[in-house]
């Protein structure tokens, strides 16, 4: 059943275009624009900075784009309906889609960084374990918001709204497409306390081999996870 | 082996105060072809999400081989089957998939080239769903009905919207797995469907039960020709009521 559903997944070209190729752009003008710059004051280059904050567009997009929609459309098409019909749980196709939508940030990610390590020498100053296990879980407190967001939205409409409300400001104005360090200080500001903004500093500072003040951010992290996660499964619908 | 194959007592069920379905009994027997008949918003399709535990019931009880399908929902589909009305899949899937997809979901499924072969879709296996006529769609959603190997299909208006021909086809395939000794229930709103098909039908009106019957008793006892006719002098006499 994974099998069929990541087919079908690859099959739609808004995945292809958004989450796939759309880091992978950015990333290419930012390094040849700006790549050896220093950003700002935050000791990185544009270049180590854009790859961190671009290695979570995958996330962004899967979270607020493809969970959400593909969820409610399986609703509004009455195929949970359907599935509810059978002994197996109509949590299977739920857990399965999440999975595509997992292993298409990764495959996202993993283009990225074979185009940073091959065509511009990026290394990573900080360890890469700890580096896989932040965006994880920024993935998982991130999906769990889109699961949340299925489960509230009663219509394709509403859903449609949410989640533009949310993947657009996050993706531009939390620092995964514009690196945050060109902002002005107020946005900034509002920048790290969006979810995926937390998720990106945690990251940068990783990146650079710097350990401290981290138990904030991956607290609130953890935190959201299972409030976000504990909501959309006690408002989930069939129908 | 007396057991119904599925008891339907005093099935009651009121959306924002209007009774769609309203003290509706009766019982379908192993091995038959049972009709539910009724206008469109007779609560044809209600009573089927009654008895498949899709929506809770007010008062009364319905049961599918002695279960609860609310409850016991993991033992009923293994051997239930479903087809249900406006149904659609997902987008670019193709007609193998959704068969590999529905069959995953069962724990011993049927082996699905034959099916697909024994409703003359083994053609289409790589075509998308999308692309299917009406007629294709519908027969492979009996395909996926039976994907469970099940002991007896809900088909719910399987056959609205179709042309003459596909419709026929698709009553040559339900007669084919009546005499294979499956138990059908269906819904539909055409009296020669129920006639050319049923062994026995319920015919409901806004949620009530206005006759049931062998076709033959129902025909008799209305003293009409034939079904439709009976159908038609049922239903008014009702609103002389």
């Amino acid at each position: 059943m994974y099998r069929v559903e990541q087919n079908i997944f690859f099959r739609s070209p808004d995945v292809i275009l958004f989450c796939l190729s759309m880091p992978l752009v950015v990333f290419l003008l930012i390094a040849m624009i700006a790549g050896g710059k220093d950003a700002a004051d935050s000791g990185l280059t544009y270049l180590q900075s854009s790859y961190v904050a671009l290695s979570t567009v995958g996330i962004c997009c899967s979270a607020f784009m493809s969970i959400p929609i593909t969820i409610v459309e399986l609703r509004s098409q009455g195929i949970l309906r359907r599935m509810y019909c059978s002994p197996c749980s109509p949590a299977r196709l739920l857990f399965c889609d999440t999975l595509c939508s997992g292993v298409m940030s990764a495959c996202s990610t993993l283009i990225l960084t074979i185009a940073a390590v091959v065509f511009f020498g990026y290394r990573m100053q900080g360890n890469v374990l700890v580096y896989i296990a932040l965006w994880l879980l920024t993935m998982i407190s991130m999906f769990s918001i889109g699961l949340m967001v299925a489960s509230l939205c009663r219509t394709t409409k509403s859903m449609n709204v949410a989640t533009s409300l949310l993947y657009f400001p996050m993706l531009l104005f939390s620092g995964a497409t514009i690196p945050s360090e060109v902002f002005p200080a107020t946005l900034r500001a509002v920048a790290e306390w969006m979810p995926l903004g937390m998720g990106i500093r945690l990251l940068k500072s990783v990146s650079m081999g710097c350990y401290d003040h981290m138990v904030m951010p991956v607290a609130a992290l953890t935190a959201m996870a299972v409030v976000c996660g504990a909501m959309a499964v006690k408002t989930f619908r069939w129908e | 082996m007396n057991e119904p194959a599925v008891m339907v007592q005093n099935l009651t069920k009121s959306f924002s105060g209007r009774r769609v379905v309203d003290g509706l009994s009766f019982q379908v027997q192993k091995g038959e072809v049972f009709a539910l008949l009724g206008h469109n918003g007779a609560g044809k399709s209600t009573t089927i999400d009654l008895i498949l535990g899709l929506k809770a019931p007010d008062e009364g009880s319905a049961s599918i081989w002695g279960m609860d399908a609310a409850r016991s929902r993991k033992q009923v589909f293994e051997r239930v089957g479903v087809q249900l009305q406006n149904t659609q899949y997902q987008p670019n899937i193709t007609v193998e998939e959704a068969c590999i997809e529905y069959a995953s979901l069962y724990a011993a499924p049927e082996n699905y080239p034959r099916l697909l072969k024994q409703f003359g879709l083994d053609a289409l296996k790589k075509s998308f769903v999308s692309k299917l006529s009406g007629g294709e769609r519908q027969k492979l959603s009996v395909v996926l009905a039976l994907l469970g190997n099940p002991d007896i299909v809900f088909l719910d208006e399987l056959t609205t919207g179709l042309d003459v021909v596909a419709r026929r086809e698709v009553w040559r395939t339900l007669k084919q797995l009546k005499e294979q000794g499956l138990t059908i229930f269906l819904t539909t709103h055409y009296m020669e469907e129920a006639e050319a098909l049923c062994d026995r039908a319920c015919i409901i009106k806004s949620g009530k039960k206005v006759a049931e019957g062998t076709v033959n008793e129902v025909i008799a006892a209305s003293g009409q020709k034939n079904l439709e006719d009976a159908y038609l002098y049922l239903m008014g006499e009702e609103e002389l009521l």
